[in-house]
């Protein structure tokens, strides 16, 4: 496989993970607003947050801005200046799928296609404006069909598996980053959320990650912080766990690149990853404390790993490898 | 026979174009014989119908990324190629006679090149002919004396096809390089098979999709390595180049890797891709970039595109190039004037084909002609292509045509002008009248060829100018498509090519 596909396919899966993402969670932030009794900021500001743009969007609209869902939403949704604003990520899944239609699957292509070609019409701003869950949905369905569709429409080999690298990657840093940055926000509330609160913000989060009913049939009904963030850092079985995305990752760069093969590029993210496969495996609920700094160490390892394997097998810097 | 009654309620009040053949309607209204079974369906659909279609069709076509980018628009910029889904018919008696006159034509001009590039024989005869090829900007000297794997130069080849008034095919020019369109004739029969089912199952049409499994079979037909040891790859320029949607079509309806040049490099005369494994060889590249920005070493030292030591692997025969090194001169515009010539001296045959009677401006007379007859030429530069570097006599204004004297005068070798040609209409649907009107079209049908001799889809493109008495059909100046169908004979023994 030539290297500069392969950078297109594992950014075509990054980018498809975090639409992904991001239409989720302006989905759930919209649903939590509604109810939970906590203020706009304190729903809003953690949506800044997890998508890493706290400081550009706090430089472009000013701290007082995070309590304005509207502005939040639009920022989050349209901005063309945001790199991880829903259109522009939509752009950039279509322009890497663009890239390398002859890889990708007629199916897949005519799907981020029509996305992409829907996100820039006027439907889409009137759909937007009108019935808001819907316009989320129809961003989170497409994103759905693109996934099932590379899965059951192309040969699973390399550049399917890089696809599912970088998407899992990306999926692994994202749910780390949702529970460290709701933890963090409730922490220093504490003592002033109730039990319902609470329970309402920890639902989010789970929802957030489509981890409400996985959740419910591990704990039965009982929901806390410290089991909401033990689960969905290190649940084995739950798709959008820290814990089972780098262990799929891991799984997915050992078919590229097997273990024994030295003569092939690769050898450093590997170890790497298998490195944080091996941590993440052998952390117990007990010993995820403190989240905050469990969180940022998965946040800048998979970050890590992702440049690594950018410079060993997608020809990044020279182009030493392949 | 008694004459069937007319059932062209959508053909009736057709505004045919005066002093033009069309393909569909003879003058005075009937649709064609041959095509009035086929037509019937389609003629009895109303207007509501087709304007829905043609709706469904463009959509069916952007939700496809079936575009091209213009190189006039910012970077990157795509548009699709817009489609009329009201097709050219091609009754299976035309075609057979085409297919013929392509056959004897692709392998008069293979020779052609052969003898150019070996023993020149053709340009001993004729002075004129021997000062145009040694002086075309195509010819590549260095290359002669060398054969191509298995003796193909022209393996794709797309021959531009016009009908004046007396409806005769006439080849009006040779692609002979890098011919694209071919792509759209494919995703176009997929949207017309999708949008009227009905009309093309009763029309009875040859399929055109195994176009590229015929392509595939050429590649390897002239590997260096065993047929099922070659490695082919497709070369493209990149996704900003206009025809990059065709290079992935390609590469992917073929099932092969899509690489830029900056993913092959050479080592010890033989072609590698840069993988994610390391080194893999390559041993065929259909490659759709021009012969001068293949290889620095051998064309440009200054360019950064290419693949440095190609031409080198090819000369010692360990990569094969689709279309061959050199085949410019042989497409050259006022090289045209001569395949009737080069016909009879090849194969001593007469050209089965007619074409476009054209003044070489390199031939004091015909430079005469042209100086005094602008008015009603259209003159054409030898090396430009995609209806850029033109002057459409009848047309352009006193100045232009001034302008355009001198630059004939500085330069008689690089200007060919032939008389106007009323190019035939096909009925087109014109949305804003929700009607049909005339359109000039032309037909481009490809050529592949293996050791084994040419072989010619039964299909091709047709292109048609949209703008109302428009000439000028190219897609990179406003030209559109519709899908061509070659009607099935009704000699069972045809029916598969």
């Amino acid at each position: 496989m030539i290297a500069r596909v392969a950078d297109h396919c594992f950014w075509l899966g990054r980018y498809l993970e975090r639409v992904d993402c991001t239409a989720r969670v302006l989905h759930v932030t919209l649903h939590l607003s509604l109810d939970a009794e906590l203020g706009p900021r304190q729903c809003w500001l953690p949506v800044v947050i997890v998508s890493g743009e706290r400081e550009a969007f706090f430089a472009k609209h000013g701290e007082a801005a995070a309590g304005d869902s509207e502005l939040v939403q639009s920022y989050m949704t349209w901005n063309p200046q945001n790199y991880v604003s829903l259109v522009r990520s939509i752009a950039a899944a279509r322009d890497n799928a663009r890239s390398i239609r002859e890889v990708v699957s007629l199916e897949v292509w005519e799907t981020l296609n029509e996305l992409y070609l829907w996100s820039q019409s006027p439907a889409a701003r009137e759909e937007y404006a009108s019935n808001r869950y819907a316009f989320y949905r129809t961003i989170r369905r497409a994103i759905e069909l693109c996934r099932g569709l590379l899965q059951s429409t192309m040969l699973h080999d390399d550049p399917l598996d890089f696809v599912s690298l970088g998407l899992l990657l990306e999926r692994a840093g994202h749910s780390a980053r949702i529970v460290d940055v709701h933890h963090h926000a409730l922490r220093k509330d504490e003592t002033r959320l109730d039990v319902v609160v609470e329970t309402g913000v920890w639902l989010s989060i789970l929802r957030s990650c489509s981890g409400k009913e996985p959740f419910m049939k591990r704990h039965q009904g009982r929901v806390t912080g410290p089991a909401v963030a033990a689960f969905l850092i290190l649940e084995p079985l739950f798709p959008r766990s820290v814990r089972h995305a780098v262990a799929e990752a891991h799984a997915r760069l050992l078919s590229i690149r097997p273990a024994g093969a030295n003569d092939l590029p690769g050898e450093r993210s590997l170890a790497r990853l298998a490195a944080l496969d091996a941590w993440l495996s052998s952390r117990t609920p007990e010993t995820i404390l403190p989240i905050h700094d469990l969180a940022t160490y998965v946040v800048s390892e998979t970050a890590g790993i992702c440049e690594e394997i950018g410079r060993e097998l997608l020809g990044y810097g020279g182009g030493t490898a392949a | 026979m008694a004459e069937e009654p007319l059932p062209s309620s959508l053909f009736s009040g057709y505004p045919s174009a005066p002093g033009t053949y069309d393909e569909l309607v003879e003058p005075g209204g009937p649709l064609r014989l041959p095509f009035r079974r086929a037509l019937t369906p389609l003629a009895s659909a109303s207007p509501d119908a087709i304007t829905r279609w043609q709706a469904l069709a463009e959509r069916a076509l952007l939700n496809q990324g079936v575009t091209f980018s213009v190189y006039a628009d910012s970077r990157g910029t795509e548009k699709i190629f817009p489609f009329c889904l009201v097709p050219r018919l091609v009754s299976a008696e035309d075609f057979s006679h085409v297919e013929r006159g392509l056959e004897q034509r692709v392998r008069a001009l293979g020779m052609f090149l052969d003898d150019v590039y070996g023993e020149q024989r053709i340009l001993a005869e004729d002075p004129l002919l021997r000062d145009l090829v040694l002086g075309a900007k195509h010819h590549l000297p260095m290359l002669r004396g060398l054969r191509p794997l298995g003796g193909v130069r022209i393996h794709v080849a797309g021959i531009d096809l016009v009908r004046g008034p007396d409806g005769v095919f006439r080849v009006l020019e040779d692609n002979l390089r890098t011919p694209s369109g071919v792509s759209y004739v494919l995703e176009n029969r997929i949207v017309s098979k999708r949008v009227l089912p009905k009309v093309f199952e009763e029309a009875r049409v040859h399929p055109v999709e195994h176009y590229p499994a015929r392509l595939s079979e050429v590649l390897r037909s002239v590997s260096p390595a065993p047929h099922d040891d070659t490695y082919a790859v497709v070369l493209t320029p990149g996704p900003y180049n206009s025809a990059y949607f065709e290079h992935s079509f390609l590469a992917r309806t073929m099932g092969l890797e899509l690489v830029e040049p900056a993913d092959l490099y050479v080592d010890d005369d033989r072609v590698f891709l840069r993988t994610t494994r390391g080194p893999r060889r390559v041993h065929v590249i259909y490659r759709r970039i021009d012969d001068a920005f293949l290889d620095p070493e051998a064309f440009r030292p200054d360019s950064l595109l290419g693949v440095r030591g190609l031409v080198r692997a090819y000369a010692k025969g360990h990569v094969a190039l689709a279309n061959a090194l050199g085949n410019g001169v042989a497409d050259d515009k006022a090289v045209y004037a001569f395949v009737p010539q080069m016909i009879r001296f090849y194969l001593a045959e007469e050209p089965i084909l007619a074409q476009v009677h054209t003044f070489v401006c390199a031939r004091d007379e015909d430079l005469r002609y042209v100086k005094d007859h602008l008015d009603r030429l259209v003159v054409k530069s030898v090396d430009e292509a995609g209806g850029y570097g033109m002057l459409m006599g009848p047309t352009a204004s006193a100045a232009e045509r001034d302008a355009f004297r001198r630059r004939i005068e500085a330069e008689p070798r690089r200007f060919v002008a032939q008389e106007r040609l009323e190019l035939s209409t096909c009925p087109t649907w014109n949305g804003a009248t929700n009607a049909l009107v005339p359109r000039r079209v032309d037909l481009r049908p490809y050529v592949l060829t293996s050791p084994a001799g040419p072989w010619v889809l039964p299909g091709g493109l047709s292109r048609v100018a949209l703008v109302p008495g428009s000439y000028v059909v190219n897609s990179s100046q406003g030209g559109g498509s519709k899908d061509t169908w070659v009607l099935k004979g009704t000699d069972p023994g045809r029916t598969d090519r």
